[in-house]
């Protein structure tokens, strides 16, 4: 066999793996979104209790940037511009949340904030609730999101040095001035590349979110959460609707990453 | 190099401001979010008695979930580093049209909400769905089946997989398989003896972090699985349904052996990469 | 002494990386630590630049204790090996980053640059990034950043490490008149003896942590106090049994020797000068270098090497030579001695 017919044979062979498992998948969401026509399609996602879950959707993942950008920004800085003992343990620690279920990364919230938990009495006194309200699905929004923007950022870092910064230093200039006028400028779009993947999964999170939302609609219903209610009360259209707006999001998503991804090689090149 | 390095890191004096700020703010967030909240599954646990603990985690039915959510795990790692290898050596070593969408559709999974795929895999599996109904035909069931569950993890993980052997390919010489086709060996023999022992470490990373992501996924597993119990209930699944019974102990106990057994995995893992470029750097 | 380094001792684990150090820097001089790598010099560089701090030991900088002041405070310009030009600002920002730190007012700051951007010779860049300039402007840019708030002692780490070969010479004469045009004191890393013969005022060379000699280059060519002295500047070859060689004795406490190939005559045997003095080798290998020839010689199962000029007489690789020693440096425990030829002084009285 030639290597053009290897290389022909190969290339069929991906694309329809990549066809049947990633792009059919995607495309049987937007079929059945559609398959009663337009305007239903419309009013189911102009829906009240969808625009709530929207609402709420865009809340936890807009709260769950901003906490983890400042989160990896500092942990990133710190991780690369200094040196320190227990440096590669602090690192597997960060990553800890992409290691567990997501399952798991809703309970510990339960098992603190629930009924059973230590913190219980002490929300009860407060008079605030976490778990089935909008702060639970929020941290467990954070945890499971956590490592992302810190893992983009620390081989970025790494690689870029800290030669210019110690440089910067010695003439007197201070750690913000540093990071502004140095450091930044060089990881922009590294940083705009984990919020995006941040930002993500934010979005979708899926499985932490379900254990402590208690799926209230249109009070703890995200997204995602909607389309499992619809899906199992059988109203596949109105369930595909919904994830029509996700995969909408997805397909953003994935363009946007790709763009910054070019502009962060040609940075680096 | 810089030749201001120092010939070892310690006593150095950092010349960076923000040290104390940046660490102490990395810290309380790392335990606040972290840290903390993991140390609370172990806490609940505390007034458990051992025998307690292990009738949970090794009930009959518990089992059957660890069953199911480790052989599906498995297959479906096995089948993604195949699908893993093949993808990234086209992306890499192949110019061709639609190459940046192909390239850029692999990172979908990651992209796509997990309840979404959900949905989407179980109808399109279904006996209704486009590609169930093929199967239908010859009598194959795949949504509410082990086939089901697999199908749903090698979507999630193929990602990791890709993702993790295509910038070793990309920095793999070409001249080393020239070099070797010029020795005369075969395409088989040059992949085999020239590119399997540079990708394998990288290979196996992915294989890893597919695995771990597949044991631990929900949102695309639970829909497809069906939840039928001893057959194609997952491990997560069963956690949940503790804590849909207000099973609080039980549920953190099972989480406890998951999170035991994802860390087991990681740290063999890296124990492995470390042997495997040992090897590689002496020879 | 401007800059007064006194037995600094500092530990990285279980490697010295120096042993009681001590030298001093007069001002407006220019220094050279020359050493292999490992031997400390980039150490005590980083020692007085505040980077590091010395586990015992004092430095002082224009009679001021420095150990305890941080970098910024210590009045140095320090010039990276890879010059760690900010890579997002452009050549003016570059150099004019230092007075922007320290709040200096605007019209201060252009005046200040643009008069620098014109002492390197790089008017009309200023606009430029680091990625659009050769390696030798970057290099006059990283000066120029250093100079740029007016420091009182500039450090350079390998300040030609960066730059191909063609370039360097020309920046070495180009360093040095700056240097020595601004009167600032200075003092520069290098490994590459040629590099710190070439620039520095004085010399002063690292091994194992510890300084092994301090002075100008022609007295630690001429003078080595210490056998790894001897051997790293210039180039040599080490004869281990001296006491053969025609002309010279073995000296108890003294187990080789150090040849140097200008201390080495050749001649063909007909023509010979001092024959009690010289003797016969075989020419093994001829190297153009260029400007001279570079001759191996097998003089009775011991190598040499030895000059000859193009215009000189001419040999041919298997021809029998007649080989004359002048001096040898005899290598001690800790101490070099010079020998001379003894044989020449005595013909030479025979002669007169």
């Amino acid at each position: 066999m030639g290597s053009k017919a290897i290389k022909i044979a190969l290339i069929l062979l991906s694309a329809s793996f990549v066809t049947i498992m990633l792009i059919l998948p995607l495309v049987t969401v937007l079929t059945y979104s559609m398959r009663q026509g337009w305007r239903i399609f419309v009013s189911y996602i102009t829906d009240y209790y969808t625009i709530k879950a929207l609402n709420l959707t865009l809340l936890a993942a807009a709260v769950t940037l901003a906490v983890n950008t400042v989160f990896g920004i500092f942990s990133a800085w710190s991780i690369t511009k200094f040196r320190f003992r227990g440096k590669q343990a602090l690192t597997t620690l960060i990553d800890i949340p992409f290691s567990i279920s997501p399952i798991i990364a809703g309970l510990v919230f339960i098992l603190i904030f629930g009924r059973i938990g230590w913190a219980y009495p002490l929300m009860e006194a407060w008079n605030v609730k976490i778990v089935f309200a909008v702060p639970g699905i929020v941290l467990a929004t954070v945890f499971v999101t956590f490592p992302f923007v810190s893992r983009e950022l620390i081989p970025l870092m790494q690689s870029q040095g800290s030669e210019e910064e110690e440089a910067a230093a010695l003439m007197g200039a201070s750690g913000f001035l540093i990071f502004r006028k140095i450091t930044f400028p060089h990881i922009k779009w590294g940083l705009l590349y984990g919020v995006i993947l941040c930002a993500a999964r934010a979005l979708g999170e899926f499985g932490a979110v379900s254990v402590v939302s208690g799926h209230l609609r249109g009070k703890t219903n995200t997204l995602p959460l909607h389309v499992e209610v619809l899906f199992n009360e059988f109203k596949l259209t109105a369930s595909f609707a919904v994830a029509s707006i996700l995969v909408v999001i997805a397909i953003i998503v994935l363009i946007l990453r790709n763009i910054v991804e070019y502009r962060l090689k040609r940075e680096d090149g | 190099m810089s030749g201001l390095k120092t010939p070892s890191g310690r006593l150095k004096r950092d010349v960076i401001p923000g040290f104390g700020l940046s660490m102490g703010v990395t810290l309380t967030m790392l335990s606040l979010i972290v840290l903390i909240p993991l140390a609370s599954v172990p806490l609940v646990l505390k007034d458990y008695s051992l025998s307690e603990f292990w009738r949970v985690v090794t009930d009959r039915q518990t089992i059957a979930t660890y069953k199911v959510s480790f052989s599906c795990a498995a297959a479906a790692a096995v089948i993604n580093v195949f699908f893993g290898v093949l993808l990234a050596w086209v992306l890499t070593r192949y110019k061709f049209p639609g190459r940046r969408i192909l390239d850029g559709l692999i990172e979908l999974p990651f992209a796509l909400p997990t309840a979404v795929a959900g949905v989407a895999l179980t109808t399109l599996y279904s006996e209704r769905g486009w590609i169930g109904y093929l199967f239908s035909k010859i009598g194959v069931k795949i949504s509410y089946t082990t086939t089901g569950i697999t199908i749903a993890m090698i979507f999630i993980g193929i990602p990791f997989v890709v993702r993790s052997i295509q910038p070793v390919l990309e920095n793999l010489d070409p001249q080393y398989e020239e070099a070797a086709a010029t020795l005369g060996a075969s395409r088989a023999r040059i992949f085999t003896s020239v590119v399997v022992p540079e990708i394998l470490p990288a290979a196996l990373t992915g294989f890893a972090l597919a695995f771990a992501r597949a044991i631990g996924e929900y949102g695309s597993v639970v829909f497809i699985a069906g939840n039928i119990p001893y057959r194609t209930q997952i491990t997560p699944l069963m956690i949940m349904n503790k804590l849909e019974q207000f099973n609080y102990p039980a549920a953190a106990s099972i989480a406890l052996v998951m999170i035991v057994f994802s860390f087991l995995v990681l740290f063999g893992v890296n124990i492995l990469q470390s042997k495997i470029s040992e090897i590689s750097r002496g020879s | 002494m401007y800059v007064e380094l006194k037995n600094l001792n500092k530990r990285f684990g279980g490697f010295q990386a120096s042993d009681n150090v001590s030298f001093g820097v007069g001002k407006g001089k220019l220094i050279g630590l020359l050493g292999p790598s490992g031997s400390g010099k980039t150490t005590i560089l980083r020692m007085i630049a505040g980077l590091e701090t010395p586990d015992s030991g004092d430095i002082f900088i224009g009679g001021t204790r420095m150990n305890d002041l941080p970098p910024a405070k210590r009045g140095i310009g320090l010039v990276f090996q890879n010059y760690a030009l900010f890579r997002y600002m452009t050549v003016f920002d570059n150099i004019a980053f230092g007075l922007t730190v320290r709040k200096k007012d605007k019209k201060y700051i252009r005046d200040r640059v643009s008069e620098l951007i014109k002492f390197i010779g790089l008017e009309g860049l200023e606009k430029r990034r680091p990625h659009q300039l050769s390696g030798g402007q970057k290099q006059r840019v990283a000066f120029a950043r250093a100079l740029a708030p007016n420091p009182h002692l500039l450090l350079l780490d390998e300040p030609f490490a960066a730059i191909d070969a063609k370039v360097r010479k020309e920046l070495r004469s180009w360093l040095r008149d700056t240097i020595n045009k601004v009167g600032i004191t200075s003092v520069f890393v290098t490994h590459d003896q040629e590099e710190a013969v070439e620039v520095a005022d004085e010399i002063v060379i690292t091994n194992n942590g510890r300084v092994e000699q301090v002075g100008t280059p022609i007295e630690i060519y001429k003078d080595p106090k210490t056998p790894f002295a001897a051997g790293f500047i210039g180039k040599s070859v080490t004869i281990s049994d001296y006491g053969k060689l025609r002309g010279f004795e073995k000296i108890e406490g003294f187990e080789s020797a150090l040849l140097r190939p200008e201390s080495v005559h050749i001649m063909k045997p007909q023509k010979e000068l001092y024959p009690h003095a010289s003797q016969r080798g075989i020419v093994e290998d001829i190297f153009f270098k260029g400007d001279t020839l570079e001759l191996r010689v097998n003089l009775d199962g011991q190598k040499l090497i030895a000059y000859q000029s193009l215009d000189g007489a001419a040999f041919s690789v298997g021809d029998e030579i007649s080989v004359l020693i002048y001096r040898l440096y005899l290598l001690g425990e800790n101490t070099v001695r010079l020998a001379e030829n003894r044989s020449i002084k005595s013909e030479g009285n025979f002669f007169i």
